[in-house]
């Protein structure tokens, strides 16, 4: 497979400056045909700017894109057909309704054939096909958009924040969406502040901070060699078992107020803080034992949290 | 350019116009309102009739003959006050602009100066009026040719200088027909400039632009498709307009080929301008302020209102710098005066003008970064 077939979209020293501002940095990174590629970080930190100019809305200060072998900033009216956009904070005309929204984009692609019907199944609009944009909830108005973004059938879809600013439910409801994408083998960008997001639908995730790509990988991979560690979670019944973890040399933490925190390096550091615990006399309610997630990832490689909205549970 | 795109395009406009059924009834309604008010006012201008109170302290048949004679050509509806009452401290009170007062004696110095010859036999009529009142001046005036006109009558000369009135014109026109063309010219103004500074503002600050901007829709198939739904509206608008105007006013008006093109024109002119608005005003509510920071002035000194005359001599020049007396006067020289020469000399003039702010409308609209 030649390296254009492989690489639907290659970024190669990519830079934008907005006056004093510079929103991207040098950035570079290659996206896979056929995978979800989420572009991870916290606001402020470039993901719509990068986004935007791969999508051709902006403009490069410098470097090159090249999306589905062409150069965005001289090919727009080439790749403009064979992409889907969901641009963030998208929004629709107030008083045209769901089904005359998709008919009206598909117009614009020229397309004679769309399967309107199809698209409103996929994003489960069936029984709002004549309500009007503006009685559309935040959730429902996200999944027209991106509806829309498929109209043409696009071989790369980007969502620029799909989720952002919805409820956990409507959020998930998007999330089922993007997972049926998924399947049907899209390559689809992805742009998102929430972990949860990019671990669950992410094949490749980039972490960008302050207009820099500062980690790349699966979220495995990522979790994996950025954070070689364990994390226990304790519920102890009395104050006894923090001072027996501090004692043993542990940094144990508040997670809230009920369980206490600790970062341990291997299995082995459990058995002995639970042997130790038990000798003492004393007992827990519960104990969890995983490995940190990209939050903690994210967390160790900007020393930043990435959303102070958490995006709350994954459906499955 | 797709015929297509501009097609999708002009049904959103359409479809989301006729849903709006508020904004829909005003875009309508505010030009016929306008039109029916002014029309109403002006109706019957040469046929207007003042309310006048007189209190006749004489009380006899000579005074009574001057009173019927004021009221014998229609300019005034006579109301009688009591000899009795303070006719300053009634004015005062009842809030009135005039009350003439006939002093007594009116009769015995009448007869002095008819029947005894008496050159020094006078009367004064005193005027109680509010100097505030608009009106008042004219009722004065007016009441003042009417004594001159007794006077001269009384002196038995025939009077020097006479007049004559003869139209310049083949007919008489009224108020109302030169009213309705300028009305027509403003509604397509507020129509064409309103429309795009507000549809563009709004989707741009809502973020739709940004959406169509990842289509193939082009800047070309867009300001086409928003040329074509102005005019659509524009045309609508001006038919209700003509509608009313002669089924309650029976306007004597020419409907050519001028009208459509007069239309077209104002659309592109505004639109243009519009446009031109769009790019420098980012928030939708700003770009309002905008459109009526320019409109405003427009439909009062480009003489949509108000026949030019009134004004001053540099607001007459200012007037004559504004596209919308092209229009104004184009509209009014086919439709009215039935003047080809004047018509296609405005159209020229305005039709240049809208080609260059189009052209620099099309420069200014910001497609691809919006931001």
């Amino acid at each position: 497979m030649t390296k254009e077939a492989e690489h639907t979209i290659e970024v190669e020293k990519l830079t934008k400056r907005y006056g004093e501002l510079l929103a991207v940095n040098d950035i570079s990174f290659n996206v896979r045909k056929g995978e979800v590629f989420a572009l991870l970080g916290p606001n402020g930190a470039g993901k719509t700017t990068t986004v935007e100019i791969i999508d051709t809305i902006r403009t490069p200060t410098s470097g090159k894109v090249t999306l589905l072998g062409m150069d965005v900033t001289k090919k727009k009216h080439d790749i403009v057909p064979r992409i889907g956009v969901l641009p963030q904070g998208f929004s629709s005309f107030d008083r045209i309704t769901v089904r005359e929204t998709l008919q009206y984009y598909s117009r614009l692609f020229c397309r004679m054939n769309t399967d309107i019907d199809g698209l409103i199944g996929l994003v489960n609009l069936k029984d709002k096909t004549k309500e009007q944009y503006k009685n559309l909830s935040g959730g429902l108005k996200q999944r027209l958009g991106i509806a829309i973004a498929l109209v043409n059938d696009p071989e790369v879809v980007f969502l620029d924040e799909p989720t952002t600013g919805l409820d956990p439910r409507a959020r998930r409801e998007v999330w089922k969406v993007l997972l049926s994408l998924k399947k049907r083998g899209k390559t689809v960008f992805l742009t998102t502040h929430y972990m949860e997001e990019a671990e669950l639908l992410a094949d490749t995730v980039a972490i960008i901070s302050k207009g820099k790509i500062i980690a790349m990988g699966s979220p495995e991979v990522l979790i994996e060699s950025n954070a070689n560690y364990l994390v226990l979670t304790l519920r102890p019944v009395d104050e006894k078992v923090l001072k027996i973890v501090r004692k043993m040399g542990f940094e144990p933490v508040h997670d809230n107020h009920k369980d206490i925190k600790v970062t341990v390096e291997h299995t082995d550091d459990v058995r002995k803080m639970l042997n130790t615990i038990k000798d003492a006399g004393a007992s827990l309610l519960s104990l969890d034992v995983r490995k940190p997630n990209l939050e903690e990832v994210f967390l160790k490689l900007t020393g930043e949290a990435l959303s102070n909205d958490p995006a709350g549970e994954v459906a499955e | 350019m797709n015929l297509r795109v501009v097609g999708a395009n002009l049904i959103v406009s359409i479809k989301s116009f006729y849903r709006e059924k508020t904004a829909m009834f005003f875009t309508i309604a505010f030009p016929i309102i306008l039109i029916l008010v002014f029309g109403a006012l002006f109706m019957n201008q040469d046929n207007m009739s003042f309310d006048l109170c007189v209190q006749d302290l004489d009380y006899t048949g000579s005074s009574a003959q001057l009173v019927k004679t004021l009221e014998l050509d229609g300019k005034f509806k006579v109301i009688k006050l009591d000899p009795a009452i303070n006719a300053a401290q009634y004015t005062r009170n009842n809030k009135l602009n005039l009350v003439l007062m006939i002093p007594k004696g009116y009769e015995g110095s009448f007869l002095q100066r008819m029947a005894l010859n008496e050159p020094n036999a006078s009367v004064t009529l005193t005027y109680f009026y509010d100097p505030s009142s608009i009106s008042v001046f004219m009722k004065m005036q007016i009441l003042n040719s009417v004594f001159a006109g007794i006077n001269q009558n009384m002196s038995g000369n025939p009077p020097f200088i006479r007049s004559v009135e003869t139209s310049a014109l083949a007919k008489k026109y009224r108020f109302v027909d030169l009213f309705i063309p300028g009305i027509i010219a403003m509604s397509v103004m507020t129509l064409s400039l309103f429309g795009t500074v507000n549809v563009n503002t709004e989707l741009r600050q809502k973020g739709v632009i940004r959406k169509l901007s990842t289509t193939p829709i082009t800047r070309t198939d867009w300001i086409l498709s928003n040329i074509l739904y102005q005019f659509i509206v524009a045309v609508i608008s001006t038919i209700a307009m003509l509608l009313v105007s002669y089924a309650v006013f029976r306007v004597r008006l020419q409907i050519n080929a001028w009208l459509p093109l007069f239309i077209v024109l104002d659309v592109f002119a505004f639109v243009g301008i519009g446009m031109i608005l769009t790019r420098f005003v980012k928030e939708a509510q700003s770009a309002a302020a905008a459109a009526n920071a320019i409109s405003f002035p427009m439909m009062f000194l480009s003489g949509s209102f108000f026949p030019l005359e009134m004004m001053p001599g540099f607001m007459r020049t200012i007037a004559r710098i504004l596209p919308l007396y092209y229009v104004n006067e184009g509209l009014r020289a086919s439709m009215v005066f039935d003047d080809q020469m004047a018509a296609l000399r405005y159209s020229a003039i305005i039709g240049v003008f809208a080609a260059v702010v189009f052209i620099l409308g099309i420069i200014a609209t910001k497609w691809e970064e919006v931001r």
